[in-house]
């Protein structure tokens, strides 16, 4: 076991350096760099930009150098704690990025949250009670959650609470809290205005939710041992949650791995529509204008985080479900 | 004649104001800011009469009530750099009418616009209360535009005359004096553009990131802080008045940022040493705080409409109007239309230095051009897009401007495609193929691709309608949507054929401003970007102009640099707008789109009729938001 976690501990190092890589082409891709995005931006409001500044800026930070020169230059901050420096926000990445990691966490949880608690009764629900009114009706409301694209709802949602209950549009909290300590009358706005990205982000998931767990506990439902559970007199209840309940929670182990980066990046595009002050906008906004370190330290925390991930839900199954061997392949 | 002697009663008027102001002033007993009385009283501040200047500048309109917090939205924290525009404090500043009047400055001597002598006001401070003196201009030339570290390229290009530096002399603790040895007429606009040319900077503030005057180990841990390679990157950083991102830098704006990046929402406070006052002795701004929350561009029509800016323009366009009417009354403000300055809405610029040989024979020959703009419906344009509301014609001044020529407007901008196909058929233009569509001479179909840029549908739904006008006489349209970026770089390498943007930022233009846009001088100019470039790097990249039209138009710009006198300037402009309209250099659309500002029922003195236009202009800045003020709530105010 010990030898396996170190094994899988090194192998993250040559993955993580292939992500690192392939990262960098892929914000490189597109023709130009940040500055011809700058000039473009400048020009587009009507304002001149003098060429040789925009070639003295790009000697300034390095962007007139060759692709590998300036990846390794990246990687080599990168391994030493510095995010690199973002040309958009004229500030180092870790600055930029900091406190929305705080508010991007909030968020995500949250959802999470609301998604397990109002997938996990309806899919159990649903299972034990198949193919009743409720089950469709239940199941039902899941889809249209899935089916209704994610921004369409923010919007719907926006009005309705802007008209119905004078929430300030977009956002987490009214304008005269940001930036201020957190206080009472902060937490109350934070909390006034979270109920709506959590339900629109969290909708979207507890569909597939609901039916994986409905699906797997159908399964478990009709097989040998919870008949002679139920048999012995055991009550269904307890029956249900000591037995195929516990089998039925494979799944949601196993995607622990995509959980955290999802509580990063997740719901990007219903970050921009909802303007939440979170790390998806900022993320596309990198991307867009080809601020590289910026968009490159995101997407390489999303990826350590990805590994990570995988990691950890590989060791959590191991030890909820003693079917799972992890030395499988070395025993054969 | 007229115009001159126009221009004449404008600048003895304004100079009457100011003596007339500044006798005024002395007179004056100034009030002290309610906002401000604790500080004073506790000391922190010196009172009022200490922070002006001696001789103030004074504002001559009704005067307001000082306090109150404005609400705007900005789209990023990049945005921060609005504030710096709409606030308006230049050296120079155009009044609403395009006057060009002195503003930090007290005054301005000028001989043959070669030599000038700017005088500063005594007593004037920066924001944090140290003198502002010649000492700053002298800074910012000798240690910032000419330190080859801080400005490896030299002083601003706009600065020079034919690549020749002007001698800056130091007359004293307030005057300061340009020269160049040939006439420099652009020199005093620079300092009112909305992006100034900064000539001074907070020398007190700066000097301890410069080498030559900060201590070694000092600055060595200053510059390892700020994880900057040296010292150069640091200065350049902290000191970018124009970006406006450093709430430590000293600044002579009404409002001073006290936010420092990133963040959601930037604050910006009153400057307690501000040069202006009104005509009963208050200091302006009368705003105390300004609040600039962030929100996405595309979300900030909503929230406009649900009551959250007392102030916005930026990031509303036409089509959100109907939208922002409609919560008028349960939020408390209004919409005001404001003409627009464009020289036109939208227009189509087609490349004369396309790479397609075919192509470019064919953009060159002007009776194409005009063939092109003929067929274009541009009432049915203004009808169904604009709402009837837009001026329909060719890109070029507008009728506010003095330069303005309905002849100009109207040539061959009437829909006429008869006219059209006659002209396409005189090309030699005549065969078509079976879907009628005419055959280039290399037997092409006549296909123009238009890129656009803009992700708005305005550009798409005008495209849509040129399509079906241009289908009639035998020529097929395709528009194209590209990223912004991946499109200039398309023009600057001569891919595109044509493509629409906007049309001439300045269309209220006067003789005394630079006609640079008109000639191949900018490789922004979509038109002739090869040959604004060659200008733009002095020959060392681009082509030089090879058509007369552009040759002709470089030398008339030329000549306008050294014309002394306002008739030939006048003339000069409008032979160079007689050949634009004649040569259909651009296609025009139309113009004067009537541009959404949500203005509060509480603020006043926002003209209820103006121009939102950014040079000149600077959206706000010619009406000088430090003059605008809050009515306070009261009972009686507050709508039932």
């Amino acid at each position: 076991m010990f030898g396996y976690v170190v094994h899988r501990l090194l192998v993250m190092i040559p993955t993580l350096l292939a992500i690192s890589l392939i990262v960098f082409i892929i914000i490189q891709l597109p023709p130009g760099d940040y500055l011809s995005t700058y000039m473009a931006e400048l020009q587009a409001q009507g304002e001149a930009v003098d060429p040789q500044k925009i070639a003295f800026l790009r000697e300034a930070y390095g962007l007139d150098r060759p692709a590998w020169q300036q990846y390794l230059f990246w990687l080599w901050g990168l391994l030493h704690g510095d995010m690199g420096y973002s040309f958009a926000y004229n500030l180092p990445v870790s600055q930029v990025v900091g406190d929305r990691l705080s508010l991007t966490f909030i968020v995500s949880f949250s959802c999470i949250l609301f998604t397990w608690v109002v997938a996990f009764p309806i899919g159990i629900y649903s299972a034990t009670h198949q193919y009743s009114w409720a089950d469709y009706g239940l199941t039902f409301l899941g889809f249209v959650g899935l089916a209704t694209p994610n921004f369409l709802l923010a919007l719907v949602l926006l009005y309705c609470a802007n008209t119905w209950f004078g929430v300030s549009i977009g956002g987490l909290m009214d304008d005269n809290y940001i930036g201020r300590p957190w206080s009472f009358g902060k937490v109350g706005s934070v909390l006034a205005h979270l109920w709506l990205p959590v339900i629109v982000i969290g909708l979207s998931g507890t569909a597939g939710m609901i039916r994986r767990l409905r699906a797997n506990l159908l399964d478990e439902l009709q097989k040998q041992y919870v008949v002679t559970a139920r048999a012995k007199g055991l009550s269904p209840f307890k029956t249900l949650v000591k037995y195929p309940l516990r089998m039925a929670l494979n799944p949601f182990i196993a995607d622990i791995g995509t959980l955290l980066p999802h509580v990063v990046s997740g719901s990007a595009i219903v970050s921009v529509v909802l303007s939440l002050p979170t790390t998806g906008p900022m993320l596309l906004d990198a991307l867009r204008s080809q601020d590289m370190y910026l968009a490159g330290s995101f997407l390489m925390f999303l990826a350590l985080l990805t590994v990570l991930g995988v990691f950890l839900s590989d060791l959590a199954l191991a030890v909820l479900d003693p079917r799972i061997r992890l030395g499988a392949g070395s025993l054969k | 004649m007229r115009p001159l002697g126009m221009r004449r009663l404008a600048s003895v008027l304004a100079l009457t104001a100011l003596l007339l102001g500044s006798g005024e002033a002395r007179a004056l007993t100034y009030i002290e800011t309610p906002s401000l009385a604790e500080d004073v009283a506790a000391g922190k501040l010196p009172p009022v009469d200490k922070r002006v200047p001696t001789d103030p500048a004074v504002e001559s309109g009704r005067p307001g009530q000082p306090g109150g917090e404005l609400h705007v939205l900005i789209s990023s924290a990049r945005d921060t750099r609005l504030l710096a525009i709409i606030g308006y404090a230049r050296l120079m500043a155009y009044t609403p009418a395009y006057d060009l009047v002195p503003d930090i400055l007290e005054s301005v001597d000028q001989h043959d616009q070669r030599i000038y002598t700017l005088h500063l006001r005594p007593g004037h401070r920066w924001s944090d209360g140290e003198p502002f003196t010649s000492e700053d201009f002298r800074y910012w030339w000798e240690d910032v535009a000419n330190n080859s570290k801080l400005s490896p390229t030299g002083p601003p290009v706009a600065l020079l005359r034919e690549g020749e530096k002007p001698k800056v002399e130091i007359l004293d603790p307030l005057t300061v004096r340009y020269s160049w040895s040939a006439p420099m007429p652009t020199f005093l606009s620079l300092l009112a553009s909305p992006t100034p040319i900064t000539i001074y900077r907070p020398a007190h503030y700066l000097k301890q990131f410069h080498a030559k005057y900060a201590d070694k180990d000092k600055l060595d841990a200053l510059v390892q802080a700020a994880h900057v390679r040296n010292w150069a990157q640091l200065h350049n950083r902290v000191d970018n008045p124009v970006r406006n991102d450093n709430p430590d830098l000293p600044t002579l704006d009404p409002w001073v940022l006290k936010t420092a990046p990133p963040s959601e929402r930037f604050v910006f406070e009153r400057n307690p040493y501000y040069y202006r006052v009104d005509r009963e002795g208050r200091q302006l701004p009368y705003i105390d705080r300004i609040d600039a929350a962030v929100a996405d561009s595309k979300i900030i029509p909503a929230k406009v409409g649900a009551g959250e800016a007392d102030l916005q323009s930026r990031y509303l366009r036409f089509d959100n109007y109907t939208f922002l009417k409609a919560s008028e009354a349960r939020n408390s403000y209004r919409v005001r239309l404001w003409k627009t300055g464009y020289g036109s809405q939208l227009a189509l610029y087609p490349n004369l230095n396309v790479n397609d040989p075919a192509w470019r024979n064919l953009l060159r020959d002007v009776r194409f051009r005009r063939a092109l703009s003929l067929a274009i419906d541009r009432h049915e344009i203004n009808n169904v897009i604009y709402y009837g509301l837009a001026l329909e014609g060719q890109n070029t001044m507008l009728p506010d401007s003095p330069l303005y020529s309905a002849a100009d407007r109207k040539a061959w901008a009437e829909y006429d495609p008869g006219q059209a196909r006659r002209l396409l058929d005189e090309i030699g233009l005549t065969k078509k193929n079976s879907e009628g569509i005419r055959l280039m001479p290399d037997g092409r179909p006549l296909q123009i691709v238009v890129e656009m840029a803009g992700a708005a549908a305005e550009e798409g739904d005008v495209l849509e309608l040129i399509r079906d006008n241009w289908r009639e006489v035998g020529i097929k349209l395709f528009a194209k949507p590209l990223q912004i970026e991946v499109m200039h770089n398309r023009i600057f390498s001569g891919e595109t054929v044509m493509c629409i943007d906007r049309g001439l930022e300045n269309g209220l233009a006067n003789a005394e401003m630079s006609p640079a846009h008109l000639a191949p001088t900018l490789q922004s100019d979509w038109q002739w970007p090869r040959w604004g470039q060659f200008y733009e790097t002095h020959g060392m990249s681009g082509e030089a102009p090879d058509l007369p039209v552009g040759m002709d138009l470089l030398k008339l710009a030329r000549q306008w640099m050294d014309a002394t006198d306002f008739e030939a300037r006048q003339a000069l402009w409008r032979r160079m707008l007689a050949i634009h309209a004649d040569q259909v250099l651009t296609i025009g659309l139309v113009a004067e789109v009537p541009q959404p500002v949500v203005v509060s029922d509480r603020l006043r003195n926002i003209p209820e009729q103006g121009v939102y236009n950014f040079d000149p202009g600077a959206f706000f800045g010619v009406y000088k938001p430090d003059r605008f003020w809050f009515v306070p709530e009261a009972p009686a105010d507050q709508p039932s």
